[in-house]
Formats: C-alpha cells, structure tokens, sequence
C-alpha cells in the first residue's frame, strides 16, 4: 500500500502525525526559513549556500513565492545577512529564531492596532503563521505552556470580533480580553525565544530556551522541513505481481504477503525515518518511483535523494552532497547487481543495506529477509508490446525507433568500438549486470579512481525520468545528446531523434498508472492491500511469532484508521475504526501473550471484514 | 470533499488585493475568496478566466477579495459581477443587495451538507448536554456550518435559550477563525469541542481523525454559491450558467480544481435557502 493515500483530502494539515506522512500546509515564508535554517543546520557538512537560499529566493512549501528576506526590514535583513555570512550555527540559529519571534509580535501589534477592523483578524492569522514555526517545539517541551499559548490564541481569534457582512452579524471586538491573551503571548516568547544570549545548541530546535537551560529531556518529533513532500504523487504506478497476474491471491503466499506489508512498514527503520513514516515504498511506489519524492537538503531534484547523508544515519553518513536518483525496482529479479554503484550482487544484502545502513533499522531476521525478498522478486515489468522476448523492436514500433534499433545496436568509436546494445544488451532486459565509468562522475580527489556505476535497464524507462544515477538528465532525448556529446558519436539532429524514439518505444509500457473508477477507490486499493497483510496472521498466529505480529499490527492498524479519511463512503468510516481497533487488540492479546484471545480478535477480524466488505470504498 | 472557502478565510495567507476597476462592460469580473496558497490561487483564477472567456464570449478576469464581507462589498460597489460565496453571507448579501443565487457546488453527490459537534472519543462526553460548562470552538461568527447550524442544535434541545445566552451554558466560547482551527483546538485538547462542516474532520492529521467523533448533527445546508450581483445582464448571466454547468462533463471536469475543487454544479433556486433565511432571521441576521 502507499502511504500518499492517506494525504488525499488532506491540504491543510500543521504537521507530521505518528508514522503516516501526510502533507504539509503551506507556510508563511519567514516561518519556512526558519525552518529549512534548523534542518539544514543539523546535516553535517551544514549545507551554507541552501541556506542561504532559504532566505534569498522563493521557497518550495511557502504560501507565497516571495524570498523571506524580502518581507522583513530592513534591520533584520541585516541582521540575518550578517548571520549567514558567520558560517556559525549558533549565530544563524539566533538571527533566524529572532526574526520569527520580532515577526509574531508584530502581527499582534498590528492586530491590536487594527482592532475592530477586518484587518484584524488577518493580522492575527499572520502573526499565528510565524509562531507555528515555533509550535512543535514547545508542545513537545511544555504540554502546559503549549496549552496556555494555544487558549491564548483562541482568545485572540475570538477577541477580534468582526464587521459582519455589510454591517449584518457584527461583532464587538473585545479589547481587554486581546490585550490579556497578547500579553500571555508576548511574555512566553520574549523568555523563550528572544534571551539576551542564545544558550549554546548541539541540535537546532525550536524547542523554547527554558527548556535549553533546564536540561529537560524534550522527546521532539521529527518533522521534515517546508518543501518536503514524502507522501503525495501525482500518479500511482501501476503494480504488477507475476502471481497476480498468473492468477494466484496474494492471500494464499503468506511470505510474499508478510513481505508485501513490510515493504510498506515503518517499523523495519529506525530514528527519523520510521518516526516519520518511511517505508520503502515511500521511494519505490508500487515497484516503480515516487518521481515526486523531495526533501530540501537532501534532494537535488524530485525522484530521489542523498541516502547518505547526516538525517537518517549520521553512522553512515559519507558527508559528501551525493544525490541519487530512485531506481525502479520493476523487474527487480533480472536488474542486479544492487545499488546504483552496484555494491550488492544480492538483493537480499543489498536490502539489508537499505534497513541498517540507510535507514537505521535494527538487524532484520533471516525470515524478514526472505519475506521482502520474496515479494520484490515479484515485481514484473509493465508489459511491453513494442518488443518482443529477445528485446527486438515488433512490428507495431515505428519507422523512427526502427531505424533508432540499428543506430543502437551500431559498434561507435567514442564507445571504444562497442554499441550502445553492447551494454544495454536486448536480450537481458537491456542491462547486462556491469558497472562502468562513463564519465558521468568525478573522482573524490584529483588523479583518484571515479565511482563506476551499474548498467540500468531500459525497460519502462518512459516512466521513472529523470535519467542517469544522480537523475541529472530530464529526457531520453537529452540523454541521447549526453552520449553523443562526451562521446563524440557524430549521429544528426534526425539520428538522435531516431535513437530517443528507440529508446521510447523499448521503454514503454502498458497502462502505466493504476486507474481508479467507481468503487475501486484508493481507499479500496488500501484497504484490500492491508487487509491481505493482516490475513498473514492465519500463519503467524500459529507459529507463535509475537515479535512480526508486533510489526504487523503496529503498521497495519494505524495505517487502516488512517487511510479511512479518504473512503469515498466516508459513512463507514467507524466501522474501519472497529477494524482497526480489533486489530490492535489482537496485538496487545499476543504481547499479553493471550494467544487463546488473540485467536478470538482475529476471527472478530475476519467476520468483520467479511460483513463491512461491500461499503469500503 | 469540501469546500475550502469558510476555513480558509482566516488560514495564514497574505491578501492579494488588486486595484478593483468597476465591472466594465466588455467583460465579466469575479470575486474569489482567499485560500491558503494565495500563489496558486492566483494561478487557478487566470486559469480558470481564461478558459470561462473563450466558454462565454466575454473576457473573464478575477480578483481576490480579504474576505465573503469584501466580496459582498464588490458586488454591491459593481467591482465585482459574480462572487463564490457562502449561504449565509449570500442570504445576507440577497437582502441587503438583491444578489440572486445562480449555482450550487455539488459535493460527494450533493448540493448540500450539514454541520457537526465534534469531541474527541476519549473525552467521555456523549450528548451536547454533556457540555454545559465545557468549552467549545466554533469556526466563525458568519459561517452557517461552523457556526449558526452547530449552535443552533444546542437551542433546538432547550440547553440554550437563544445565541446570545450561549455563554451561560458553556464554560468558554471561541471563534478560532476557521474549520481547521477549530477542530485542531478540539483535537489537541486546548477545548472539549468544535462545531464545524461535516467535513471539517478531514482537516486534522489522519491519526487524529480517527481519535475524534460526532455527538450531534444539523439539518442539510444549501452548500457553497455562485451568486451574481444585482441587474447583471441576464444574457451575460445565462452563459455563465450555462459554462459553469458545462464543468460537469468529463472532458472539463479537470477545471473544477481551479475552483475550490467541488465534484461539479447545479442550478441554484431562490427556494434552496428558504431554511437558511428562516434560521438566519430567528438568530437576528435577517429582519
């Protein structure tokens, strides 16, 4: 299942909520500097020109496309310049969190200075867009201070009265009330977060000072910063299981169907990328690529990232700004060795890999292993068409690909002699499980030897652009003109658009992106997909396995009330609650070690799924 | 899916508020209501105008107005000729005006929808009688789902006497200035409930949703309206209409998302807000 199902009605959500990744609501764009300053200010190397940028130019995830700096004075575009010249952490942070601070009162001068206006009430909202940089920070290391700044807020809205419709429904703005809940306001983040002296930080946080300087231990969730989008895309690829398709239920292959639900759990990683969400198919969407996958800091374009880097494992942190671009995973059985540098010839090490080292996951069992490889080996590529089984061009491929077919399959001097097919070999899925230096990276130090990567398949290419390992390229045709640029292959304007019409039409697939019609929802497609997962219980139950029921149950349960936001029949939505909830029961029954009770919630399960089946979509 | 325009009225967004010309007469002027990505909303107006030119004849422009009070403004000042807007300002602005209602948004198979009170599951508290002295957030002082049809559930079961006795039964009363405010201030604990659209659920994270509940409903409101200011020229009206209607088809549906996203239109009756009238007379917005 993919997590982007849940964020379909979701525009105006304030932040991440336990492990579903939803969207964030746009923020003011101050407020977003801020934030993209305290999260790129904890990757190590700091990132010093993003942020910069954070503040120069327009930022993804801001509700308007203005530069930050460009909405503050003039003294505090100053004071920030200046900050960011420092290259001191601390002095940024200090600029950063003052200017927000400065911004929110503000908006409540202006508010108290407008009230009984209209304007007032937006100049509260807009004081309230700054301070929600703050927001998470003191509701993590001050549940009581957040909830006298939250009622204070309310005041505020309250407090501002309105002009009514042509005069109709006014209210009277309520002065003395504003005045007392501004003050609240005003006094809370002049101790917070506008101290004499910043005390020194380890991590860049909006946590308030008062909890610096006490020394509490402040459980912050992770959150990503304005920008980031994990959970929606445009269009979800289309999934094609070799025993779906053979007509074999996932129901019947508890293995592949527990490795199906760990593909999609959080809980395999650890820190910041289970907290926040991630599973695999968070990147690998169904098999193929979230194209619209980004995170600022970590990716250089949409479709991939810098795996790593200091956010997810600081262990495995290389400290070099190497994006990689999402491979597809489509045909993954045929496309080893693993890894775009081909570090893993075994899928199965190379999704350990993934799990440990990337993700900071806990050591896998042998049985995870062999679940997720199971499933994986299923991924099959989008039918072809336009090819036949050995990769020769049929005869529906047009005149252009067919004479790019002969073009490709043609030995080039800049190839030292070889052919683009030599590589890209048709009758092996147009791979041949090689790495190369092509000249598409440089060395880590003058003289040295450059990384070499894996040949990639071209099949369904049509799909998962952008191109080459580090996405770098937008088009098959500009990676045409890549090739024949640095390799002086000499092919004309009409050469290469017969080429890139080769590659096309190798590339292409049938009905690339699921359809949704009718009743089968995204909700439906959810539910069916978790409800296949649970139904590993009927072997886990068995085993007596507490420790992958565990997993089971923390990522299928909350994912199933979570998704019920975006049922169609939004009526039913309590009965997938139930469902979820008898779930959790079997969960706490089995850690309970009541396996008797356990057995029971599970058939509840089942009665349930089978009574509610016909109104879940 | 709902209708984006009462909650975001008051959502953080920095107002855009162009130079309003009076509607001329080579061409047609719309009023839009703020939403929370000012950007994008600019960007779905020019869209959106283009494509209702070419669909009627007549260029097509659109602006953004601070709020439904500007827009009635617009329309009563001629800036502008048509507005989105909600029931209750446009039966406000019909009385005031003479504004009449063209087209009704139709969401989840609807031209209507109702308002709710939301509690959190765990709070314990079952019936609205449970919250007498407990404190409540509505969205705004001028919205029919997040306000006027939430309270007036408390006064049709006798726990208050009319909207202005409502501070003697709950403990605290706020306008948290949109849907979304509302029920994050209910969700997050800072009040024991929100009254708000049926949909408003849908604004909090997905954990969230599944953590609060409904205890009482309202009877349906007419949803969200295009009306038309008084005297536009009923030619110029009947195209628009007949444009608008034409989104509903498969070949336009995808420009619904340049307007609020409804699932589609239907032609709106005077008779539609007899209910809204009633309701908004006895709570003394209407004479």
């Amino acid at each position: 299942m993919n997590r982007f199902l849940t964020v379909l009605a979701m525009t105006l959500v304030p932040a991440m909520a336990g492990a579903t990744a939803i969207e964030q609501a746009p923020w003011a764009p101050a407020a977003a500097a801020y934030r993209l300053t305290v999260f790129l200010g904890n990757l190590t190397p700091v990132p010093w020109s993003k942020i910069e940028e954070s503040w120069e130019a327009p930022v993804a995830g801001a509700s308007v496309a203005q530069s930050a700096l460009s909405r503050l004075t003039p003294s505090q575009q100053t004071a920030v310049r200046a900050a960011l010249t420092s290259g001191n952490r601390q002095t940024v942070f200090a600029a950063a969190t003052t200017v927000i601070y400065q911004k929110t009162l503000d908006g409540l001068a202006a508010a108290a200075a407008t009230l009984g206006t209209a304007e007032a009430a937006g100049n509260v909202a807009r004081a309230q867009a700054q301070f929600r940089a703050f927001e998470d920070g003191i509701k993590a290391a001050d549940p009581a201070g957040y909830r006298t700044l939250g009622r204070a807020w309310l005041v505020l809205n309250s407090a501002v009265g309105t002009k009514g419709v042509l005069g109709t429904g006014a209210l009277e703005a309520d002065a003395e009330r504003f005045a007392a809940a501004r003050a609240t306001i005003e006094t809370y983040l002049t101790v917070n977060y506008a101290p004499a002296e910043f005390a020194e930080r380890r991590t860049l946080s909006p946590i308030p000072e008062a909890a610096i300087l006490d020394g509490r231990v402040v459980d912050l969730p992770a959150s990503l910063p304005p920008g980031s989008n994990i959970a929606h895309q445009a269009e979800l690829p289309r999934l094609i299981l070799q025993f779906e398709e053979a007509g074999i239920d996932e129901v019947d292959l508890p293995l592949v169907a527990y490795g199906d639900m760990l593909f999609d759990s959080p809980q395999i990683f650890g820190g910041p990328a289970r907290d926040l969400g991630f599973a695999c198919s968070t990147c690998h969407n169904r098999s193929d690529v979230n194209r619209d996958f980004f995170i600022p800091g970590l990716s250089h374009r949409a479709g991939g990232m810098d795996v790593d880097g200091a956010f997810f494992n600081p262990l495995f942190n290389d400290r070099t700004d190497d994006h990689l671009d999402t491979p597809s995973l489509r045909g993954i059985r045929f496309t080893g060795p693993y890894g775009r540098d081909g570090r893993e010839a075994s899928l199965r090490r190379f999704t350990r890999n993934v799990i440990v080292t990337e993700f900071a996951g806990k050591e896998p069992s042998p049985f995870q292993l062999d679940a997720l490889v199971a499933y994986m080996r299923a991924f099959d590529f989008l039918p072809n068409p336009q090819i036949d089984r050995t990769g020769v061009l049929t005869d529906i491929a047009s005149e252009s690909a067919m004479r790019g077919e002969v073009l490709f399959n043609t030995p080039f001097d800049g190839l030292n002699g070889l052919a683009c097919a030599s590589c890209h070999t048709p009758d092996r899925n147009f791979r041949d499980g090689q790495t190369y230096d092509i000249g598409t990276a440089e060395p880590a130090f003058e003289g040295g030897t450059p990384t070499s990567f894996e040949t990639p398949t071209l099949r369904n290419i049509n799909f998962s652009a952008p191109y080459m390992h580090d996405g770098s390229l937008p088009t098959l045709a500009s990676v045409v003109t890549w090739f024949n640029d640095s390799k002086s292959l000499e092919l004309d304007a009409e050469q290469r658009a017969d080429l890139t019409a080769y590659l096309e039409a190798v590339g292409d697939g049938v009905e690339p992106y699921h359809v949704f019609e009718g009743k089968e929802s995204a909700f439906r497609l959810a539910f069916d997909e978790l409800t296949t997962f649970a139904s590993t219980l009927n072997t886990l139950l068995p085993a007596r396995d507490a420790v992958n029921i565990a997993i089971l149950v923390d990522t299928v349960a909350p994912d199933l009330a979570a998704d019920a936001g975006t049922m169609t029949n939004l009526a039913a939505r309590p009965e997938v609650y139930r469902m979820a909830e008898t779930l959790r029961a079997v969960g706490d029954a089995v850690e309970s070690g009541d396996w008797d009770r356990a057995q029971t919630y599970w058939d509840s399960f089942q009665r349930m799924q089978a009574e509610f089946d016909a109104r879940m979509f | 899916m709902l209708s984006r325009r009462s909650f975001l009225t008051s959502a953080a967004v920095s107002l855009c508020l162009p130079a309003m010309g009076r509607a001329s007469e080579e061409g047609l002027r719309l009023a839009f209501i703020p939403q929370e990505n000012p950007d994008k909303l600019l960007g779905d107006i020019q869209a959106i105008s283009t494509w209702l030119s070419e669909a009627i004849g007549v260029p097509v422009s659109g602006f953004v107005t601070f709020d439904h009070a500007a827009a009635v403004e617009a329309l009563r000042n001629g800036d502008a000729d048509i507005s989105f807007m909600g029931a209750l300002p446009f039966v406000l602005a019909e009385a005031e005006i003479g504004a009449v209602p063209l087209l009704s948004e139709v969401y989840r198979g609807a031209p209507s929808y109702s308002g709710r009170i939301f509690v959190r599951r765990d709070s314990g508290i079952k019936t609205l009688a449970d919250l007498k002295g407990r404190d409540i957030a509505f969205a705004d002082p001028i919205s029919e789902s997040g306000y006027l049809y939430p309270m007036d559930l408390f006064v049709q079961d006798g726990l208050v006497a009319s909207v202005d006795q409502a501070d003697r039964f709950f403990g605290n009363k706020f306008f948290a200035g949109g849907y979304q405010q509302a029920m994050q201030a209910m969700a997050s604990g800072l009040v024991d409930a929100a009254g708000a659209s049926q949909y408003a659920d849908l604004l909090l994270t997905p954990a969230q949703q599944s953590e609060v509940t409904w205890i009482a409903e309202s009877e349906q409101i007419p949803s969200h309206v295009v009306i038309a200011r008084s005297g536009l020229d009923a030619d110029v009206q009947a195209r628009f209409v007949a444009a608008m209607l034409s989104l509903n088809t498969p070949e336009n549906q995808h420009l619904l998302g340049y307007l609020y996203g409804p699932d589609g239109y239907v032609t709106a009756n005077v008779s539609d807000y007899d209910g809204v009238r009633e309701t908004a007379k006895r709570y003394g917005f209407l004479k």
